[in-house]
């Protein structure tokens, strides 16, 4: 089958996965960009990293205000976030995917949307 | 939905407890449904005030994870001639209990606060309590910002003893601020103080603190005397202390 062909059949499916993948681009980006802004030191990923009051009260203050957010919301998406801290969901995905990258948070897909969440309880302890 | 009041101070012995106690029946008597949890885990104190010493289940259980919020819960109404509901949730003051939540590490500390952060659905959510007032332990302790990050307001008690004042200003700076938390001043024990004051006082503590002043409270003898056995906002309603904690609860109901 020719390319041609494929474009003709599946238009639609072709042009929401390029869709999809310039979304997790520009989610990329974003991350990128404020990697620049603020600098590395604070992106460092830590293998035990509870997000206790301790290290909200060590955060930069633009960190502080995102995680403080997720953790009133229990689990929220980026436009969440944004709306509750009126910034741009933009600078709040990016922000939530530092705090991911720095093991304070996780991050999980439920088709296109993406939920941010901070585990407390460990399925060890759970059983 | 209700609110949460975190009760905090930089130093003990501001009269935290004296002012949780008695805010929790002000609002009971104005026939809101008020919840009243000791946070103060090293040196617990309301099962002493209140005087409850025993409980199916303590808030230690409650953040350890072994017992629902339900459980913890003590009604208080019928005790309390009041038209709203007064319950309370007890910290256990054996000294077991105490090295216990002494001890805990960060990963605790976390799954603590999330526990707490659920207290808003659990309690102002679905069982519709208007207030949850949380008396803390003073200072920088994990209990104590736990409560504080989980609250809508926040009052802090505090003295003119001036390393008192340096302390507040500083928690202020560098903590309340720093979680973007409404705050409210109760200056307490204050020598002289006149019952009602005047506006040159009020902005010049407003100056000082550069924060809003929710009251001033004047060195009582009756309430001294009192040592612990009177909750004064239950049973001296016509006491000029329950007066301004009646001034205090109006002013936060706008808040």
């Amino acid at each position: 089958m020719s390319n041609q062909e494929i474009l003709g059949r599946k238009p639609v499916q072709i042009l929401e996965k390029i869709k999809e993948n310039l979304e997790k681009l520009n989610e990329k980006m974003e991350v990128m960009i404020e990697l620049q802004k603020h600098g590395r030191n604070e992106m460092q990923p830590l293998p035990d990293a509870p997000l206790d009051v301790m290290t909200l009260l060590s955060m930069p203050d633009h960190l502080r205000k995102t995680a403080m957010t997720v953790c009133r919301l229990g689990r929220a998406t980026a436009e969440e976030v944004s709306e509750q801290t009126h910034r741009a969901r933009a600078v709040e995905s990016a922000y939530l995917n530092q705090l991911v990258t720095m093991g304070h948070m996780q991050k999980e897909r439920n088709g296109r949307k993406a939920y941010f969440y901070v585990e407390r309880e460990t399925k060890k302890e759970e059983t | 939905m209700g609110k949460i009041i975190a009760v905090h101070s930089y130093k003990g012995g501001t009269g935290k407890t004296l002012l949780s106690v008695n805010l929790a029946a002000t609002f009971a008597k104005q026939g809101k449904k008020v919840c009243l949890f000791d946070l103060d885990f090293r040196a617990p104190s309301l099962f002493t005030v209140l005087k409850v010493e025993k409980a199916d289940c303590w808030l230690n259980d409650y953040l350890n994870g072994t017992c629902g919020i339900e459980k913890v819960l003590i009604d208080l109404s019928n005790k309390a001639q009041n038209k709203g509901g007064l319950y309370i949730g007890l910290a256990n003051p054996s000294t077991e209990a105490i090295r216990d939540m002494s001890s805990k590490d960060r990963k605790w500390e976390m799954r603590a606060l999330g526990r707490i952060l659920a207290l808003r659905n659990s309690l102002l959510g679905d069982k519709s309590f208007d207030y949850l007032i949380l008396d803390t332990s003073p200072g920088l302790q994990y209990s104590s910002i736990n409560a504080i990050v989980s609250a809508d307001i926040v009052l802090v008690a505090t003295t003119f003893d001036r390393s008192d004042v340096n302390g507040t200003k500083l928690m202020l700076r560098e903590l309340y601020d720093l979680f973007e938390k409404k705050t409210e001043i109760v200056l307490n024990k204050v020598f002289d103080a006149p019952l009602k004051t005047g506006k040159d006082m009020q902005t010049k503590l407003k100056d000082i603190y550069q924060a809003p002043i929710l009251g001033i409270i004047p060195c009582f003898c009756d309430v001294l005397k009192a040592e612990g056995n009177i909750i004064f906002a239950q049973e001296k309603p016509e006491h000029p202390f329950s007066k301004l904690l009646d001034e205090m609860a109006s002013r936060i109901n706008t808040v």
